[in-house]
């Protein structure tokens, strides 16, 4: 299981991939079904939801993800940046950088706490929340694939979907108009990146369609909008895009290149065992 | 001898598979300018010290990682004003991670080993002793060392024998010891603590913490305990005397030495951060043997015309060494104010006070990020009290610039 290719197409994490999809597809149509009527269960629908959701971007508990980063300026593309993500149940992140500028640099997510490794003093960082948000391209955006785990909230009502901007190729808009269940999910956790999450799920599928993403004090800092491809015949989110708020002249493609089964041993995780060089071949 | 470090290092790379391998090579220019403070009884001019007040380094950074093996290598072009360029090859890391399996690894090599808790000192970098205080510095060059270490979810622990089979070398990064550190992670706390045996300071043990408040609160703290510690001081400020012929500094053994580090650190989601910081550093001076040093210099310095300039001048270079050491003197806060603009932009404030003589430091500098490249400059001032250390250091002020080409 754990060196299974989720987009690679072996056999067996695709068989259990598709069997999980089928289970919790039917689960959650007939959740949602009986959400409409009885909100007492609003809370349980919206956690099935996000499940739903969180499945087309996040495949398998424990994954290696490579990651591409385009940071654009006034249209222009202005850095590029890559990542290797290791995910972990528990909400365990590890972000590996990879470009020449970043190189060596390494940021741990255990739930809600965070270190940052900086190649020249060999020394794991802690940091806070507000200091994981720093730079110009929020490891947590890149690290955080899911909303089930840190996300509470509602169905605020059924809506069309919102029509994404004509800046991505793979953001086009669909020939039919499609309707799409509006969430409105606080944070269920301390450290996660963003407090608050307006989400909208496509209705006949659940796919995540847009999000607009709110800071702590309440400012709605991005857009963020969600392009599936078939991989392997299963629809996934390989490409977001994202729009700044507070700098409107800069946005942002997160490119999932691949996302790979995998489990990095626990001990990885390990603020101490940042400097170490043991996730080379993993 | 470090040139032929780094020209194994070279030649190790060269026989990897290059598909299996990281690679990566950065191209570094950095210049800075230095101001003398005509003022200070402690400058002392060319001949006696040669005037460098502008210089410039040039490195080709060189990283490798191919499976447990690093290696980081710096080709290195200097030149400074009014003396000749040189060029050397240093090996600043070449190391083996190894598995033994269960959580247990080994490192054998060169390696740089950073225990740490804090920004502006480090009372538990007993292995790693890095100038904190520094700018435009250039990569950290590690020790020999053979180590075991043991990872768990929660914690970790660190034996190492650093520099193997020597014995008490002439400073602390010469000097063999045994050390060890131990980590957990203990819900919103990182916990360290760290042991030292060696042969020039004996037995040093310390601990320190860091713990996360809310989403914008961090606080640190560390102590290290020394049953002896080393401090250079002049003998004629000590003991009496006004000139000497040779060297008059000598190393002073003490007992029961302290180093301790305490502060907090603010950031908002704005991207404006606050650290707050004081520590005290035992190996440092005092503000009496500052006053010993000034009252021997003004003693020198009374005497010109009398003796010839070229004995006062040497003696007054010697007694300027003291303003090598990281810490000018025990007590120090410094309060650092950065943005950060999420462009790649980074500006920051720096002040640094040492309360017991009132001197200052103010430090203006930013750094930039591109695609590739990033560019670092500030600015540096030294001052205060008129009678403090850093009002009278040879230095006034400090420019320089960093630029950094990622080439792959």
């Amino acid at each position: 299981m754990s060196k299974n290719q989720i987009n690679h197409g072996e056999h067996g994490a695709k068989r259990i991939s598709r069997r999980r999809l089928s289970v919790s597809s039917v689960v959650n149509t007939l959740l949602l079904s009986v959400s409409l009527v009885q909100p007492a269960h609003a809370a349980d629908n919206v956690a099935a939801l996000l499940k739903q959701a969180d499945a087309f971007r996040l495949p398998a508990e424990s994954v290696r993800v490579e990651t591409l980063v385009e940071l654009y300026k006034n249209d222009a593309l202005d850095k590029e940046r890559l990542y290797t993500v290791y995910v972990k149940p528990g909400r365990r992140s590890l972000v590996l950088m990879k470009s020449p500028s970043e190189i060596g640099q390494k940021v741990l997510m255990l739930a809600d706490q965070f270190w940052l490794l900086m190649p020249e003093s060999q020394r794991p960082l802690r940091i806070t929340a507000s200091q994981k948000l720093l730079g110009e391209a929020s490891t947590g955006d890149i690290a955080n694939m899911t909303w089930s785990e840190d996300y509470d909230g509602k169905i605020v009502g059924e809506v069309d979907c919102p029509l994404p901007p004509a800046v991505l190729p793979e953001l086009a808009a669909p020939a039919r108009a499609r309707r799409c269940l509006h969430l409105d999910l606080a944070q269920a956790r301390v450290g996660v990146t963003y407090a608050r999450v307006e989400l909208y799920l496509e209705k006949a599928n659940k796919i995540p369609v847009k999000a607009d993403l709110y800071v702590g004090s309440g400012k709605r800092a991005k857009e963020a909008w969600y392009a599936p491809k078939s991989v392997e015949g299963q629809p996934r989110i390989m490409t977001m895009l994202l729009l700044d708020d507070i700098q409107p002249n800069r946005r942002t493609v997160i490119r999932y290149r691949s996302i790979v089964a995998k489990e990095a041993p626990d001990e990885f995780f390990n603020p101490a065992a940042l400097v170490r060089n043991s996730l080379s071949g993993w | 001898m470090r040139l032929r470090d780094f020209t194994a290092g070279a030649a190790f790379a060269l026989a990897l598979p290059a598909s299996a391998a990281e690679f990566n090579a950065s191209l570094i220019v950095a210049p800075q300018v230095l101001t003398d403070n005509r003022a200070s009884p402690y400058t002392v001019g060319p001949p006696t010290v040669p005037a460098h007040n502008r210089d410039s380094r040039q490195d080709l950074e060189l990283r490798l990682r191919e499976g447990g093996f690093n290696a980081q290598g710096t080709l290195r072009w200097q030149a400074a004003q009014g003396a000749k360029p040189e060029q050397h090859g240093i090996s600043n890391q070449f190391y083996y991670d190894g598995e033994l399996g269960g959580g247990v690894g080994y490192s054998v090599g060169k390696k740089v080993m950073s225990w740490g808790v804090g920004y502006g000192f480090r009372p538990l970098d007993i292995v790693q002793r890095e100038n904190r205080r520094g700018v435009n510095l250039p990569a950290l060059v590690g020790l020999p060392l053979l180590a075991v270490e043991n990872f768990s979810a929660e914690e970790a622990w660190t034996l190492a024998w650093v520099r193997p089979g020597e014995g008490g070398g002439t400073d602390d990064s010469h000097d063999s010891s045994l050390a060890f550190h131990w980590y957990r992670l203990a819900g919103a706390d990182d916990l360290h603590a760290v042991a030292r045996l060696s042969h020039r300071r004996g037995i040093e043990a310390g601990a320190g913490f860091t713990r996360v408040i809310g989403e914008e609160w961090s606080f640190h703290g560390a102590a290290l305990y020394q049953r002896d510690y080393r401090k250079t001081l002049s003998t004629l400020a000590e003991s009496g005397g006004l000139f000497a012929a040779a060297d008059p500094r000598a190393e002073f053994v003490r007992h029961n030495g302290v180093k301790a580090v305490a502060g907090a650190q603010w950031t908002g989601e704005s991207g404006w951060s606050l650290l707050a910081e004081g520590w005290y550093d035992a190996d440092a001076y005092s503000r009496a043997e500052w006053q010993r040093l000034d009252d021997l210099t003004a003693r020198q310095r009374a005497l010109a015309g009398l003796v010839p300039d070229s004995a006062i001048a040497g003696n007054v270079a010697w007694s300027s060494q003291a303003y090598l050491a990281t810490n000018l003197l025990r007590e120090n806060l410094m309060l650092r104010l950065a943005y950060d603009d999420r462009d790649g932009f980074k500006p920051y404030a720096e002040l640094l006070t040492t309360p017991k003589d009132g001197g200052r430091v103010f430090t203006l500098g930013a750094a930039y990020e591109g695609n590739r490249q990033r560019v670092s400059f500030g600015l540096r001032q030294l001052g205060g009290a008129a009678d403090s250390a850093y009002a009278r250091a040879p230095i006034r002020r400090l420019l320089w610039a960093d630029w950094r080409l990622a080439m792959f």
